[in-house]
């Protein structure tokens, strides 16, 4: 019995280290990453910054703790080699000196890791101030991956 | 024997000295993002309010805010170059640069209109744009669109180096207190550009900026901001 569940456990590892498999797959994975991200930077920037009157506290945390999770997913396993080029749900908007500048891309994306889960921790308290505040500190970060590795159309 | 006239009319020195903060602070916004984000939409929206006035003031403002009394036309142009263009206002290469700060400027505000961040940040005209791709492309033009301003502005600034420096002469005075001094010969009268035709004109520009902001909603009504009272429970 407990073979067989250590053959599952290593049967599911092997299976999710190859779900971020060929080229195009790992840009739909991102690309849909990002977008699930800007649906709930949406409904916050709307309830917090947009139209305050309508804040709902839970509403608010939900998006945070989405947007958190997405950050901690480990979203970096989706930017292997070759990735710059290909089509995803759309043509990958991803520069190829990306690899040339990984060091800087961890510096940038950690940033973006530490001011999603900050925003989560700020949204629990249901202080909207400090959720706007922290909110425009995320976008910073995420402008910061967007001036250093994305394709201007 | 020289004389002082006003060669800039105060409406156009006010459009002047306006547009250089404001483009300053939209650089800045923009540069710095995040919550920024909102105000550079905002001060974009007041250069848009800006370059109608503009516009117009180009055809109902003073001799020289007139586009008709400098416009580079090619025998203007030609007669610049060989030496022989002696009047006052903007000289006719100048006048390229007016023209193609106008156009670039119109073109940066027209497409940041309609562009996105990607994060959070939409211009005001952005949901009346359907295509997707067709967005991604208006906001890559905006940036480009800001490239080239930087290159004209730095020719702009270069000029006016050169005529402080070579020529001798001040430009910036002028378009501070509008007067300058200049051979009586070529003193004509200056005229046009009054109040009446100033406050309209601002007022034009007041309500274009308006339907932008407002009038977008007559256009195609935005979906109103939906107030979950309780979180969806799945």
């Amino acid at each position: 019995m407990k073979t067989k569940l250590t053959l599952a456990i290593i049967l599911a590892t092997a299976t999710a280290a190859a779900v971020a498999g060929p080229v195009e797959e790992q840009i739909r994975f991102r690309q849909s990453a990002y977008s699930f991200l800007g649906w709930n930077t949406g409904k916050i920037k709307k309830q917090v910054v947009d139209h305050p009157e309508t804040f709902n506290k839970d509403y608010v945390a939900a998006a945070a703790n989405a947007i958190a999770a997405v950050a901690n997913s480990g979203l970096g396993e989706l930017y292997g080699a070759g990735t710059d080029q290909g089509i995803g749900w759309k043509t990958s908007r991803l520069r190829p000196e990306f690899f040339q500048k990984k060091d800087e891309v961890t510096v940038v994306a950690n940033h973006f890791n530490e001011a999603a889960n900050e925003l989560a921790k700020v949204a629990a308290t249901g202080d909207i101030n400090a959720i706007k505040t922290q909110f425009g500190k995320l976008g910073e970060t995420c402008k910061g991956c967007h001036d250093l590795i994305r394709i201007k159309e | 024997m020289k004389v002082t006239i006003r060669i800039w009319d105060f409406p156009t020195r006010l459009f002047h000295w306006s547009l250089v903060l404001a483009v300053v602070a939209a650089y800045i916004t923009a540069t710095l993002g995040g919550n920024l984000m909102d105000w550079h939409g905002r001060i974009g929206s007041f250069i848009l309010g800006l370059l109608v006035f503009r516009l117009i003031w180009g055809f109902v403002g003073s001799t020289y805010a007139r586009f008709g009394s400098f416009f580079p036309t090619l025998p203007r142009l030609a007669a610049y170059l060989k030496g022989r263009w002696h009047h006052l206002g903007h000289n006719p290469l100048g006048a390229l640069a007016v023209f193609a700060l106008l156009a670039d400027l119109s073109l940066l505000v027209g497409t940041g209109l309609c562009s996105s961040d990607d994060i959070a940040f939409e211009g005001p005209l952005f949901k009346l744009v359907n295509d997707e791709s067709l967005k991604d492309k208006l906001s890559g033009l905006h940036a480009q669109a800001f490239n080239f301003l930087l290159v004209l502005l730095a020719l702009h600034i270069a000029s006016i180096g050169f005529y402080r420096v070579i020529k001798k002469t001040n430009l910036i005075l002028p378009m501070l207190t509008g007067k300058k001094e200049v051979p009586k010969a070529l003193a004509i009268p200056v005229t046009g550009g009054g109040p009446v035709r100033f406050f309209t004109t601002v007022i034009i520009a007041g309500a274009v900026v308006w339907g932008v902001w407002g009038g977008v909603e007559l256009i195609k009504p935005v979906e109103s901001a939906p107030v979950p009272v309780t979180t969806p429970s799945f």
